[in-house]
């Protein structure tokens, strides 16, 4: 069982073996988490949601189609943040703006490493990307399909988001 | 612009997702290319800092509370299963239940046809009540149409009999009154049609004969003519015999009663 793949798991858990769920939880809500803490730099926030990811692979089983496992999972992750963001964002703000992220305290920076620092400062879907690609090792084509692009526009944004955090990255230490 | 797609290809030659020929071109750009050479070298220390980046462990509350719900769903899912076992259990009977539904479907069918037969009954009355009325509303409004002023409206009088089977007395008489005694010709010959359909009632016949004496229109005599013709009407040969003896009598009608005349005779 600990050597099956993502995708067998999920295919076990939609057909109602629960327990399955267990294995994928400490396989990935580390990833879940980490993806989220470093969108929004907020801990607390980070471990509702990730709890609340895992409730809805639960709730959501019958609805798996056998795709990639983590793509589905970070989906899930991504609109999750999303949802939770956009019901606590002023009615009249613009949606699109919307930056995903607490403000970091100055007396507060001593909890971050200058990399989490750099990142908080790309913008939002910079920052998903680079997080995505470089912490989660989610491949070109996955991403792609998980934001709705291609994997060469894909590939060319995360390119040029790492060359705005070599700036701001290099600035700051 | 050669430099810019170099820096491009950069993160992709460090994940080392180049293929071959892409590896190479980076290589010999890297050995002539200064600025992108520093590129690189801050790449790998930005990608040093991603790999040194310490993960974060979330709090053991966030496993706790997720296992919980998964036991709350399998809860929730239990219940589903323990109305099957009830519903298994239940199967056993199955002959007393084979009894029950035996029984309700003979109920339902008895019930069913007591209802059609019923309501068949029911319905057969009020046809019949329903064809009444429609008879007698078509009644009155036929004789009333055949005393109306105006001829046009007295033909859709006289038309009106051919939705009657069997046409009462009544209405007969009123007919074969509007053929002997209408002052409008298209009228008279409009009864004469119509009274042609039901040649087997008396009165009909009668008044033929009598309208063979009265009539002065040639075309409709020549109708009635042919109607009793073919009725083969024996009592109609006097009448017949009288109009052809007539000075008045056009000669082509006289020409048809002599054709008619030997048939019945």
């Amino acid at each position: 069982m600990e050597q099956l793949t993502d995708e067998i798991l999920m295919a076990k858990v939609a057909n109602g073996n629960l327990d399955v769920l267990k294995i994928l939880f400490e396989r990935h809500h580390k990833h879940v988490f980490n993806f989220l803490h470093k969108m929004c730099g907020d801990r607390m926030l980070s471990e509702d949601i990730t709890q609340e990811v895992f409730y809805k692979l639960m709730k959501y089983r019958a609805s798996y189609n056998n795709g990639k496992f983590v793509s589905w999972m970070f989906t899930i992750a991504r609109n999750s943040l999303n949802t939770h963001f956009r019901r606590v964002s002023n009615k009249t703000e613009d949606i699109e703006t919307i930056d995903f992220k607490i403000a970091i305290q100055e007396e507060e920076k001593q909890d971050y490493s200058d990399l989490h620092l750099a990142i908080n400062k790309l913008d939002a879907s910079d920052r998903e990307l680079v997080i995505l690609n470089r912490f989660q090792e989610i491949k070109y084509d996955e991403l792609a399909e998980m934001v709705g692009s291609t994997p060469g526009a894909v590939k060319t944004k995360v390119s040029r988001a790492l060359k705005k955090l070599k700036t701001i990255y290099f600035q700051n230490s | 612009m050669e430099k810019n797609h170099v820096i491009e290809l950069l993160p992709e030659y460090l994940d080392n997702l180049l293929n071959e020929t892409q590896k190479k071109k980076v290589e010999a750009h890297l050995k002539d290319c200064k600025s992108c050479s520093q590129e690189l070298d801050d790449l790998k220390i930005l990608f040093e800092a991603f790999d040194e980046e310490k993960v974060n462990t979330p709090s053991d509350e966030v496993r706790t509370n997720f296992f919980e719900q998964i036991e709350l769903e399998k809860q929730n899912n239990t219940k589903v299963v323990s109305l099957d076992s009830a519903f298994v259990q239940r199967k056993n009977n199955w002959t007393n239940n084979l009894l029950k539904i035996a029984a309700s479907i003979v109920l339902l069918i008895g019930a069913y046809f007591f209802g059609q037969q019923q309501q068949e009954q029911i319905s057969g009355k009020e046809i019949a009540q329903l064809a009444d009325e429609t008879q007698a509303f078509k009644q009155t409004a036929m004789l009333s149409l055949m005393g109306n002023k105006s001829a046009s409206k007295r033909i859709q009088g006289v038309n009106f009999i051919e939705e009657f089977s069997e046409p009462d007395e009544a209405i007969v008489s009123a007919l074969a009154d509007r053929m002997l005694n209408d002052e409008n010709t298209n009228v008279r010959r409009t009864a004469v049609e119509v009274l042609s359909e039901f040649t087997t009632s008396e009165t009909v016949k009668n008044s033929f004969i009598k309208a063979l004496k009265t009539e002065k229109d040639p075309g409709i005599q020549i109708t009635i003519i042919q109607v009793l013709g073919k009725m083969q009407e024996k009592k109609a040969a006097a009448s017949m015999q009288y109009l052809l003896e007539q000075d008045d009598t056009q000669p082509y009608v006289k020409e048809e009663l002599e054709s008619v005349l030997p048939n019945i005779i």
